[in-house]
């Protein structure tokens, strides 16, 4: 198979945090790990007969990539135009944007029927948004190339070939769940397993218990009086008349307003439109839900270096929980593409 | 029928079922041969008030080509019999606890209020096609009564008189089918006291959502907002002592008329005396504060434990968080030795690969899928629309295809169990 | 546990109502703001402060 292999700007040796805005590009040659991977994939002669070449390096810049679905919809082209017919993406080790932009990546591909494989650490917001492709684990950094880029590689070999690709070879993220319409009423079964646990069964049940990822704390921010901070809140506070329609339940989009030389939030110029709660309270008083008189105030007062000049928004009623990881990834790249140190987010 | 004999906590109480196959409007509402004929004129004498300027009452059957949408309430025609009073107790006159033990039911019928009320989230039963098969209220003959609102009337005022007039006309319904023979009796037992036994003693905790206007459920006619967790003998909730105002996520609501005929009630009663006893029913509200869901939960396993539960299956209401209320209560009777059944939909986004529960228990571990909210399907349009003429989550006319998420089809992740979605792992 | 810590928030600084993050209704508008401006206080001390896990940052409550 002709193979692409999207990486971003560090590891292709584009910059670093420096060139994090940069756009997609084809290399005129492999970069970086790509030539590792390139060498993986060569047929060991045992197994596979299909030679495999990784054709091209497609990088781009971590803000970017995550900021806007489009940009992976874009790579993805770039990928076909240079004659891709399967994706690697990765390893992105625990790089939330790079890991949300190989997600993104390798869930278009498999989208459109493209064999396409990503590698990250389980915990990377990443892992949720592949979609029907498959993800293996990876190492937390890249100190753990060399075996992040075996397995990946591994694994990549038994997506070409149509096989499963299991735990055992590293998978991660959830098998995705389907509704089916089953024989038994949830009622009766609910009995059953009641009466199954008593009888000594405490292993059974239909969903398995949950596991939210740990999030690694930013450091500190040196000095808040030198620092931009931002507000976000996901109290879905819109301008009047929600001329964006923002969902009021599961929210699959969220929002953004200017600040800029805005003082206060007048009560009839915004609203809540999150359906999870009464708005009366939010919609006398704004400040309830974005406290900008305050942050103001703090601004003036050389408590904190600026105020950002937007906010972000979007609705935190239902919200499927790998929308709201995007979300966060999302916001975080655009803030700190904008140079924004801290946020402080007001939770409903 | 014997309803002289003042009733005992310990007698059984019986269903008189009558069913319905059909559901007509006329002239005057009548009951004969499995067909109900909703009198129109009485039907609207039934949901007079001041903050109503006008109502419309529809009747549409399974499998026709209608789309409700902007549901409200359903509730299911129940009556002790003409003038004698005494279902939905609190709602249209003060609870009398020495009432007969006998209901007649209308089984097979429904009504309901469809139209605009704030924070009224939007949804729809399709009365035939894919969406019908998971909705209970596409396999009833519904009466759909759309409103309008005086205007000096508030929202809260028509939200009451909704209310009010829909159980008015629910036992006006009822009452026609009084003097027939009934199609099948149920008799059952109340739960069984606490006490030595060979079987196990299950019951069921469920959780009424009570977030404040438009999103409440009501007791004896009273919000259930700022009570403690109640043991309550299931023949009150049969004569409609629960009646539900919560209009968050359509697929998530529990409705009057799910509370009426409470599924895991049902299989608890159904199997007493056979593979367990049943315990007995404890509601309580979903506060949404955590340190209040944190206390009611501690109240409501206490509760359990003076009942003498062995193990209790819990029911939500809501969204993400209500998740919380039931995950804290599971873990709290397993901390007491209460085997605990969580019931659940799953939130595992559009491609079942999220994490199926926003707040999951961290000891209990046994839990039932009642589908994933995010699951899509596809609806042909449809010929007639009752509620509304939009959809605005599909951004198209009430009438036209559209795709959906199954939560937006009323009663479909049935949270009180009667449903038959599951999510599981797709098979490798 | 929270929902904030059981989703893993690193920095966590506890209000007052869900409709109301930044705000008590009721207290009067100038108590209100005094509440919001001790509540963003909190917050710039949690954002200036190293953690490892979930931590929560309670406003405090001191003599004014």
């Amino acid at each position: 198979m002709r193979v692409v292999h999207y990486l971003n700007q560090f590891q292709a040796g584009v910059g670093g945090e420096d060139a994090a805005s940069t756009p997609p590009q084809v290399h005129d040659e492999l970069v970086g790990p790509s030539r590792l991977l390139a060498r993986l994939l060569e047929p060991g002669g045992e197994q596979s007969g299909d030679a495999h070449e990784v054709v091209a390096s497609i990088s781009c810049g971590d803000d970017h990539a995550a900021s806007d679905p489009g940009v992976m919809t874009e790579v993805l082209r770039l990928a076909r135009e240079v004659g891709a017919e399967m994706i690697v993406a990765g390893p992105a080790f625990g790089s939330g944007r790079y890991g949300l932009a190989c997600g993104r990546l390798v869930a278009g591909a498999a989208a459109e029927g493209m064999p396409a494989i990503a590698g990250m650490h389980p915990d990377n917001p990443g892992v949720d948004q592949a979609g029907g492709a498959v993800v293996v684990a990876a190492g937390a950094s890249t100190r753990e190339m060399r075996p992040s880029m075996e397995r990946l590689a591994a694994a990549a070999l038994k997506v070409a070939a149509g096989e499963p690709v299991t735990a055992e070879d590293g998978r991660v993220g959830r098998i995705p769940r389907r509704t089916t319409t089953v024989e038994q009423p949830a009622a009766v079964r609910a009995v059953d397993l009641a009466l199954a646990r008593l009888a000594g069964d405490r292993d059974a049940t239909e969903i398995p218990a949950g596991l939210f990822d740990v999030v690694s704390p930013a450091g500190p921010v040196e000095d808040p009086a030198e620092a931009t901070i931002a507000l976000v809140t996901e109290g879905a506070l819109v301008p009047a008349g929600n001329p964006d329609r923002l969902e009021a339940a599961r929210a699959t989009r969220w929002v953004h307003y200017p600040l800029d030389g805005v003082t206060a939030l007048a009560a009839g110029d915004y609203e809540s439109v999150h359906g999870g709660f009464s708005p009366a309270a939010a919609n006398a008083d704004p400040h309830r839900i974005l406290p900008l008189d305050v942050a103001r105030e703090l601004e003036e007062q050389g408590r904190i270096g600026a105020l950002h000049h937007e906010y972000l928004a979007t609705a935190g009623n239902g919200t499927a929980v790998a929308n709201a990881r995007r979300f966060g990834v999302e916001w975080a790249a655009r803030l700190h593409g904008s140079g924004v140190q801290a946020a402080i987010l007001t939770a409903t | 029928m014997d309803t002289t004999t003042p009733a005992t906590g310990d007698a059984p109480s019986s269903l008189l079922v009558h069913a319905v196959e059909q559901v007509v409007l006329g002239d005057r509402t009548a009951y004969r041969g499995g067909q109900l004929t909703v009198g129109v004129e009485q039907a609207h004498d039934a949901l007079a008030d001041p903050a109503l300027s006008s109502v419309r009452v529809h009747a549409t059957n399974p499998g026709d080509p209608v789309r409700i949408v902007k549901l409200l309430d359903v509730v299911e025609p129940r009556t002790k019999g003409p003038g004698r009073g005494g279902v939905f107790p609190g709602f249209l006159a003060p609870p009398r606890p020495d009432r007969p033990r006998q209901t007649h039911v209308l089984r097979g019928a429904a009504v309901m209020a469809a139209g605009a009320l704030p924070r009224n989230q939007e949804g729809i039963v399709d009365m035939s096609g894919p969406a019908a098969e998971v909705s209970p209220y596409a396999a009833t003959s519904n009466v759909v009564v759309e409103f309008a609102r005086t205007d000096d009337a508030s929202w809260e005022d028509v939200d009451v008189a909704l209310r009010r007039g829909l159980l008015r006309l629910a036992v006006h319904l009822a009452d026609a089918a009084a003097e027939a023979d009934p199609d099948d009796v149920e008799e059952w037992a109340p739960p069984a006291r606490p006490g030595p036994g060979d079987l196990p003693r299950v019951g069921v905790v469920t959780n009424l959502q009570t977030q404040g206007s438009f999103k409440d459920v009501y007791v004896y006619g009273r919000s259930f907002a700022t009570s403690l967790p109640t043991l309550i003998d299931p023949f009150e909730v049969d004569d409609g002592a629960i009646v539900g105002g919560q209009f968050g996520h359509p697929g998530l609501r529990n409705s009057t008329y799910v509370h009426q005929n409470h599924p895991v009630v049902a299989e608890l009663r159904r199997r007493h005396g056979h593979d367990l006893s049943f315990a007995g029913l404890v509601i309580c509200p979903e506060p949404v504060d955590q340190h209040a869901k944190d206390h009611i939960s501690a109240h409501a396993a206490r509760l359990c434990i003076a009942a003498g539960f062995d193990a209790a299956v819990v029911t939500k209401e809501g969204g993400g968080n209500a998740d919380a209320d039931a995950s804290l209560k599971m873990d709290r009777l397993e901390d007491a030795g209460i085997a605990a059944v969580g019931m659940f939909a799953e939130f595992a986004g559009p491609d079942g690969t999220g994490p199926p529960l926003v707040f999951p228990p961290r000891r209990a571990t046994a839990m039932v899928s009642t589908g994933n909210y995010d699951e899509r399907l596809q609806l042909p349009a449809m010929e007639r629309t009752l509620g509304g003429d939009r959809v605005d989550i599909a951004d198209a006319d009430a009438d036209a295809a559209m795709e959906l998420p199954v939560a937006t089809i009323h009663g479909s992740l049935n949270l009180l169990g009667g449903g038959r979605l599951r999510a599981q792992e797709e098979a490798a | 546990m929270s929902i904030a810590e059981q989703v893993g928030a690193p920095r966590i600084v506890p209000t007052r109502g869900i409709p109301y993050p930044a705000g008590d209704p009721e207290l009067d508008p100038e108590e209100e703001r005094a509440w919001r401006r001790r509540l963003l206080e909190t917050a710039l001390r949690a954002v200036s402060t190293p953690v490892k896990r979930p931590t929560i940052f309670d406003v405090e409550e001191s003599a004014s």
